[in-house]
């Protein structure tokens, strides 16, 4: 049995379909890339995987339970966290604070979250910025931040919306240094990406939404040479 | 600040130290200060600092900017005023109802807002404190309208008022600390921060926003209480939105989401503010201008400044460089 599922989910706006007849699977302890050019419907999906939107139509279920109409709140609690393509962190508390708000909501105690924390920041390289108010930190800092508070009590699965946008070199490889050796002790990841090589580097398997619907599934390397992929990214002449 | 002291507990606690540090310099007044009228004057100076405790409380740590702190108290004292008028009630029931009442009023108004933010949210709390004013304005036959309410007194000594006030105050902090202390008060800065970062962290939104609405409502409505027992009348003006400007410029000014800035503005703005209309009555002018050179220049009010300029302890390095 698959850890995450999706079931025939579409969502409209308006009379624009954002998300049409969406199925895909993500197994315990795989990394599933989630693909596909701007607007393909790849956030919507996210959105409604982490409880921000409800489906129109269609089913989500993790670890066995339909957990379509649940909150956020309540998905966060299950282990089913999201991290944003716009970093989300409190700016006007510590990078400290920050983590220890977020273990505290997971419903770790102050010391069990302090120490926790502090394995965290150093794994991040982030001793020197750790009581520094997170508004002061830079966009790669504030990145590796939310990893550190969304592992404060790792997850069940872990959703990352476009980890790498705009992020220092140095800093991206940071970010993918810590999903390697997460994944390696068996974390399970959906990422969104448009950063092809680490994409093709990181995840075994692939999901290609173009226009709402999902145009290719499978092994990442085979999905990345399908045609309709090719077509999607490029236009339909491309292989011409 | 790049050390243990920006965390948010020694942060904490270095602002309730100080504000206790001013609260204990408030208790030794009495002791030069014999005059009634003065006496009353820094009374109503603590009743302003709970409501701005109240207010600093939803807007400073949860960032809901209500309009409504003063309806509140004005609801407080009616319910105090209005069971000792129909009913007879005595205080030992009507103060605690006061609490209880707008704890309710104000936690099903936090429901209602809860979706609600920036000019909405502050549109809609400036609507309910307009219409709570107005009905009770216009009720003649149950809250005899704009003649106002008698209320009963706790005592007749200014002093024992002094400190009862400050007693009150002091308890107000000590309990607003120990939750700010707690993971209520950290999940309330973080909602304050980023409420959908918040709840993508687990944080149930909902209840903490509508816990804060309710207990900053619940301050408000017991410093209304207490007041109306020592002015022994209540009447619409204390819900005035007047009264809640005042209220804001003393949170803005002393330092919004601190636990001593509602305090110290308080102090120093309704002190000054009477000794200003003395001198010809533009203390109004001269707050709004305050508030207008905090807002631009001094966000973090005069408890910040206070902060800003505290000497700070030799680093390692420095330490290091002055023996070299």
């Amino acid at each position: 049995m698959s850890l995450l599922m999706t079931k025939n989910l579409s969502k409209h706006f308006g009379g624009v379909s954002a998300v049409d007849d969406v199925s895909f699977a993500v197994e315990e302890g795989q990394i599933l890339g989630l693909i596909g050019p701007n607007g393909s419907g790849k956030t919507t999906v996210l959105n409604m995987l982490s409880g921000f939107l409800q489906p129109d139509a269609g089913e989500v279920v993790f670890a066995e339970e339909n957990v379509t109409r649940l909150t956020t709140v309540e998905l966060a609690r299950r282990g089913l966290l999201r991290m944003f393509q716009m970093t989300r962190v409190f700016e006007r508390i510590s990078t400290l604070d920050n983590m220890l708000v977020a273990g505290m909501a997971m419903g770790l105690t102050e010391k069990e979250t302090g120490e926790r924390a502090q394995v965290l920041i150093e794994e991040l390289a982030m001793t020197h910025v750790q009581y520094l108010d997170a508004g002061q930190l830079s966009g790669g800092q504030r990145k590796l931040l939310e990893f550190g508070m969304c592992f404060i009590k790792p997850p069940r699965i872990a959703l990352l919306d476009e980890p790498f946008a705009a992020v220092h070199p140095v800093m991206r490889e940071a970010m993918a240094n810590f999903i390697r050796r997460r994944h390696a002790m068996g974390q399970t990841f959906v990422l969104v990406s448009h950063d092809m090589p680490i994409v093709v580097e990181l995840c075994q398997r692939s999901v290609c939404m173009n226009a709402g619907k999902v145009i290719a599934v499978g092994p990442t390397r085979s999905v990345l040479e399908s045609t309709p992929v090719i077509e999607a990214y490029l236009g339909s002449s491309s292989h011409v | 600040m790049s050390t243990p002291r920006n965390l948010w507990v020694n942060r904490l606690r270095t602002d309730f130290r100080a504000a206790l540090g001013l609260l204990a310099v408030m208790a030794c007044v009495p002791f030069f200060v014999s005059s009634p009228y003065s006496l009353g004057i820094v009374i109503v100076s603590m009743y302003f600092a709970m409501l701005a405790m109240g207010w600093n409380l939803l807007a400073g740590f949860t960032g809901q900017f209500s309009l409504a702190p003063a309806a509140f108290a004005m609801l407080g004292a009616y319910t105090t005023g209005l069971l000792d008028y129909h009913w007879q009630a005595p205080l030992a029931i009507g103060l605690p109802a006061a609490v209880l009442g707008t704890a309710l009023v104000g936690w099903a108004l936090g429901r209602l807002i809860l979706r609600l933010r920036g000019p909405y949210l502050a549109l809609t709390t400036l609507s309910f404190a307009e219409i709570a004013r107005v009905v009770i304005s216009n009720s003649h036959e149950f809250t005899r309208g704009d003649q106002g309410l008698n209320v009963p007194t706790l005592m007749q000594s200014r002093v024992g008022y002094y400190y009862l006030f400050l007693a009150v105050l002091a308890l107000m902090l000590v309990g607003l600390y120990l939750l700010m202390r707690s993971k209520v008060g950290r999940f309330w800065l973080a909602i304050r921060d980023d409420s959908i970062g918040a709840e993508t962290r687990g944080i149930d939104v909902v209840r903490y926003k509508t816990l804060a609405f309710g207990l900053s409502c619940a301050i408000c409505g017991f410093a209304g209480a207490l007041y109306g027992t020592f002015s022994q009348l209540v009447s619409p003006e204390l819900g005035l939105l007047l009264q809640t400007g005042l209220v804001i410029s003393m949170v803005v000014i002393g330092g919004i989401g601190t636990l001593t800035g509602p305090i110290l503005g308080a102090l120093l703005v309704y002190l000054s503010s009477e000794w200003l209309r003395e001198i010809g009555g533009i203390q109004l002018i001269v707050f709004s201008a305050l508030v207008i050179i905090f807002a631009r220049f001094f966000r973090t009010g005069l408890w910040g400044l206070m902060t800003h300029w505290r000497p700070r302890p030799k680093s390692a390095a420095d330490a290091a460089k002055e023996s070299a």
